[in-house]
């Protein structure tokens, strides 16, 4: 059986292990921490949840699958359609889509009664775009205008368009690119010059939203919820012991795990934590699996870089090292940026833990990205070894 | 520096950049769990929820007639969190002291002012379970919900009712044992617990948090699952006749001073139990039902089963008028001595004698002298009986029966003869009573009933059905005799105290000899009477039976005779279809209705029909629907009661059922007083309905 898969999977053994790995150990996590949302929405059907998400990572699988077996040179190619097709959906997302929990960020696709979020979409096609970009151009790519201008519009275009219905998204998924950018060797002085623009801009807007009363922010986007976040995230409640609802649920259920934890299915906190198999499922972990778990969960996502650093060391081609690397770190900074949530390092946010946390869209569109960095990981292993660096160059 | 090395360097950077966060979110959960750990893990202690079990409803237990034997009576317990978030000062300090007043006014127990300093302390203390009454009534809680501070409700005004069920049996004792009980750690008794699964229903679930005190209170105001209400079991039991045989068995039972005793009334033709009652002594005088022996002592049946022997020997063609030796009531078998209860007095005797003088050595020399080449075939009479097999009923706890066979070990010379008359075997009651109902239904034997059906809120869920256990008992010839004999026990026999003018009883005596701590002693007996009624038509079958009684009388005749013939009488008297036609001297009744009342046409003319009221309708016109009466000199009027869409109806003179029916689908809110039929009602008939309007209706 075993051998039998070794032979239909091909690519780096490493990050296949990875995968399986993540996604039962989201599937214990999504089952305990379910419990509520079953009572809640399911008559008490506590294993509803834990098979819609089986389904999801079945589906995705099946997609990692296909995409891996596909020759990664296509998704060149398939970037560009995809980041053409990101712009009038997220626009229709933003005036049209389905809002849940205040946000639109979803839409549905017609006929099916499912919905998807688009960023997850324009996400996935953007850093794929980057890699692409970053690669055509590696011979001037110190030219502002001919490189590091038109990569800076593409990707702000999309950053404005998720902006408004999930601005930590399109934080992440900016610094991601910025990120990107400089290990495709953009000059680190244009980065910086982007980073301190960023930050002046984002200071005022907030000084500016900080100073305005809460009635006058009624109508704007969602101002008053990442407001009220960033409030949250700074006030000292004396009451519950610093921090907002959600954070002091967080901790508590961070503090009740230990170094070993509490066992798996034997949360407490979760009947708390809103979300719980969301936005904080890493202190579901720390809970249930304690600081061991949570250590062994940061080692996975760090091993699966590491293993992409070594797809950079075996790439022939510079859009095969960046795509890789470009989506092994966009998948991990979420993650750290999930884990960094529930520890309290940063204002709540929404995104969620890559394989780990419960959710369709989110699965599939991870699942799709190791396809593809498996891809990379296969067509390199097949095609043999080191290359020499002239081919990189004129890659 | 060629690119590839230029790009490396760069991802190692990167690398590390990022790695150095995953060090930083470990550090802050180390942070969380040792540095602060000790903070976050007191606050968990006292925030903890879970999810808790609301027991649904218990199904009720109802007679035939639809009377209650069981339900489930919610009695509520009120309290009251005082530092409920909605709850102001302001409010509470405004509205305390009238709150005081009312409990004080309702419970009567304490002083307006004992009551105000309860609150101010509960409230200065913060206690936020405090408890304000226990053993609420339905429409006491209802009041109390009007009042000021806990009518704001949960949130506003802190108030939380907690509801909890009682059993209660409205008959009490009747048939206590039969309706049982199910307790937590004890084995299921009765109805109640035969039919656990059914009545509990299934619990729901509340998500309950504890709060400081160690206190837990829900969530929510909605339940997170709502429990399923248990379903109703419907039994045979009749409650009049449960009644009468209650009482019937009690009074024997004190008379003669016995130590227990049970009654068995059964349906011929479906085997419905319409009555089942067993008392046990609890002291001098004082009987109570502690345990089914109706249907789980299986004992040696004594003279009952004779039946058994009776049609066994006419199965092998003897004939009802061969005779036997009676040898004066005494003759002896091997070393042991056959004696009849009244030795002494007769030396020949026709079979149909012997049985109806319950003559032991009569009986059991021809079963001897048949049987006693080949014993076996004795006992396949028994099991053509049916008598071999437990009844299965619907309820646990039943006696197993215990015939011998040639086989075993225990099987003596003596034991066709005295197994002929009722030793050496053991039956229950009601088993023996099946054997006589068999005779009683044209030989086709049936299984005892007790739960016809069980229904989920009004509707069917389970049908139970009369069964058959044997089509056939004997043959028909056979079957003829039998009941010419067990009549002839009435007519000429042992039990002539129980022939009466207006019906025939037939039936059979038993009076045994009780082993008690393995012996058999003079001093205790069994004492009964199985049989059915009336004779020639039979409609019910009944078995008493009747253990020690201790003052000198214990025949069978004597003793649970008279049991027998007051149930009898009072099954006769109260059952018309048994009557004789009784000649059409009695003439029709003046009409009297005690007052004109409303509703829809049919019913009433169901009703008018059924009570043999003569009544007419208005314009003979077959399109009316809703109808009201009025009283003639000779009939009752039906007059058409207009009833027009949009405009109020008149709905005096109905049914609650009836008027809500009318004013709730016009839209209107519907506020009820009173019982009975409807004498009032706020707005006038015809004027014009709006939707959402309230309407009041006095019922008087």
């Amino acid at each position: 059986m075993y051998n039998w898969l070794l032979s239909k999977v091909k690519g780096d053994t490493v990050i296949w292990t990875i995968v399986v790995l993540l996604s039962v150990g989201g599937l214990l996590a999504v089952y305990s921490s379910t419990g509520s949302l079953a009572f809640k929405q399911q008559g008490g059907n506590t294993e509803f949840y834990l098979l819609k998400q089986l389904v999801f990572i079945l589906l995705g699988f099946g997609f990692m699958w296909l995409c891996h077996l596909l020759d990664y040179r296509y998704y060149s190619r398939l970037s560009q359609l995809f980041l053409y097709l990101s712009y009038p959906l997220l626009l229709y997302t933003l005036l049209f889509g389905v809002e849940i929990n205040d946000a639109r960020r979803w839409i549905a696709i017609p006929g099916t009664g499912l919905t998807f979020q688009t960023s997850d979409l324009a996400k996935l096609a953007l850093i794929m775009y980057v890699a692409r970009f970053l690669s055509k151009r590696q011979e001037n790519i110190k030219d502002f205008k001919g490189a590091f201008l038109p990569i800076l519009i593409s990707v702000s275009v999309i950053c404005v368009l998720i902006a408004p219905a999930n601005l930590s998204t399109a934080l992440v998924i900016f610094s991601t690119c910025l990120l990107l950018m400089f290990i495709g060797r953009i000059p680190i002085k244009y980065i910086l010059a982007v980073v301190a623009a960023g930050v002046v801009t984002f200071a005022l807007a907030a000084s500016l939203v900080f100073n305005m009363p809460d009635e006058k922010l009624e109508n704007i986007a969602r101002l008053r919820t990442w407001k009220a976040r960033i409030e949250n995230f700074m006030a000292d409640n004396p009451e519950t012991g610093g921090g907002n609802f959600q954070n002091v649920q967080a901790k508590i259920a961070i503090a009740g795990g230990g170094l070993t934890g509490k066992g798996p299915g034997n949360s407490t906190q979760r009947n708390f934590l809103p979300s719980p198999y969301a936005d904080f499922i890493f202190a579901i972990i720390l809970e249930e699996y304690g600081l061991m778990g949570g250590v062994a969960l940061i080692f996975l996502y760090l091993l699966l870089l590491f293993r992409s650093i070594r797809i950079v060391i075996k790439s022939p081609k510079a859009f095969g090292a960046l795509l890789a690397v470009g989506l092994s770190f966009s998948l991990v900074i979420q993650a750290f940026i999930n884990m960094g949530v529930a520890v309290n390092i940063f204002p709540v946010t929404g995104l969620a833990l890559p394989l780990v946390s419960m959710g369709g869209t989110s699965t599939i569109f991870t699942s799709l990205a190791f396809g593809i960095i498996l891809s990379v990981s296969r067509t390199i292993e097949q095609e043999g070894g080191e290359v020499n660096e002239s081919e990189v160059a004129h890659a | 520096m060629n690119v590839k090395r230029d790009i490396l360097w760069r991802v190692y950077v990167a690398f590390f950049a990022v790695a150095l966060f995953g060090v930083m979110v470990v550090v802050y959960a180390v942070r969380i769990q040792f540095v602060e750990g000790e903070h976050w893990r007191k606050m968990a202690e006292e925030l903890t929820t879970d999810y808790q079990t609301i027991e649904a409803v218990r199904g009720n237990i109802y007679a035939a007639d639809g009377s209650l034997l069981a339900t489930s009576v919610p009695i509520y317990e009120l309290r009251m969190d005082f530092k409920a978030g909605g709850l102001s000062d302001e409010v509470f300090n405004v509205e305390v002291d009238s709150l005081a007043y009312h409990f004080a006014q309702m419970f009567k127990d304490k002083s307006q002012a004992d009551y105000l300093r309860e609150f101010k302390e509960a409230r200065k203390k913060g206690s936020r379970y405090h408890l304000l009454k226990r053993k609420l009534s339905f429409s006491q809680v209802k009041e109390m919900r009007t009042w000021p501070i806990l009518r704001r409700g949960q949130h506003k005004g802190g108030l939380i009712i907690l509801e909890k069920d009682r059993r209660q049996k409205p008959f009490q004792l009747l048939a206590f044992r039969t309706i049982g009980y199910s307790q937590e750690g004890v084995a299921p008794v009765g109805l109640e617990g035969a039919y656990n699964t059914e009545l509990a229903g299934v619990s729901g679930k509340r998500l309950m948090q504890k709060v400081a005190g160690g206190v837990w209170i829900p969530v929510n105001a909605d339940n997170e699952i709502e429990p399923e209400n248990g379903k109703d079991v419907y039994t045979t039991i009749d409650v009049n006749l449960q009644d009468v045989a209650e009482n019937a068995l009690y009074e024997t039972l004190v008379k003669h001073d016995a130590l227990n005793g049970c009654a068995i009334l059964m349906e011929v033709e479906t085997g419905h139990i319409k009555a089942i009652a067993n008392l046990a002594r609890k002291s001098e005088g004082v009987y109570g039902e502690e345990y089914n022996f109706a249907v789980g002592e299986s004992e040696e049946p004594g003279s009952t089963i004779k039946l058994a022997s009776l049609i066994a020997l006419l199965e092998e063609g003897i004939s009802l008028e061969d005779s036997v030796d009676v040898e004066l009531g005494q003759t002896k078998f091997f070393d042991r001595t056959m004696k009849d209860s009244e030795p002494g007095h007769y030396q020949m005797l026709s079979l149909q004698q012997a049985f109806e003088k319950s003559s032991n050595v009569g009986i059991s020399k021809l079963v001897y002298k048949q049987f006693k080449e080949q014993p076996q075939k004795f006992i396949d009479y028994f099991s053509q009986m049916g008598l071999d097999k437990p009844l299965n009923l619907q309820i646990t706890g039943e006696g197993k029966p215990r015939i011998k066979n040639p086989k075993d070990n225990d099987w003596y010379g003596t034991t066709l003869p005295w197994m002929s008359i009722g030793y050496e075997t053991q039956f229950t009651p009601l088993k023996i009573l099946t054997l006589y109902n068999a005779i009683a239904n044209q030989g086709r034997m049936v299984k005892p009933i007790l739960v016809t059906e069980v229904r989920q809120t009004g509707k069917l869920v389970h049908k139970y059905e009369t069964e058959d256990i044997a089509k056939s008992v004997c043959s028909k010839e056979t079957l003829k005799k039998v009941r010419q004999a067990l009549e002839g026990v009435v007519q000429n026999g042992t039990a002539r105290n129980l022939k009466n003018d207006n019906y025939r009883i037939a039936g059979k005596t038993g009076t045994t000899q009780m082993a008690r701590g393995g012996k058999y002693t003079k001093s205790f007996y069994k004492s009964s009477f199985a049989g059915y009624f009336p004779a020639d038509n039979p409609k019910y079958a009944c078995i008493v039976s009747i253990n020690g009684a201790s003052k000198g009388i214990y025949y069978g005749s004597a003793v649970a005779g008279p049991v027998f013939l007051e149930i009898a009488n009072k099954v006769y008297a109260s059952s018309l279809h048994m009557h004789k036609d009784i000649s059409e001297t009695a003439h029709t009744p003046e009409i009297a209705t005690p007052r004109n009342f409303s509703g829809k046409l049919k019913d009433i003319r169901d009703v008018m029909n059924r009570l043999n009221i003569a009544h007419k309708v208005g314009e003979a016109n077959e399109e009316i629907e809703w109808t009201t009466t009025a009283r003639m000199e000779r009939n009752m009027r039906l007059e058409q009661r207009k009833i027009i869409q949009n405009l109020v109806p008149n709905v005096s003179g109905m049914s609650l059922q009836d008027a809500l029916f009318l004013l709730e689908n016009r839209g209107l809110k519907v506020v009820v007083s009173g019982k009975g039929n409807v004498y009032r009602q706020s707005m006038n008939p015809g004027t014009a309905v709006y939707k959402g309007a309230t309407i009041v209706i006095e019922l008087r």
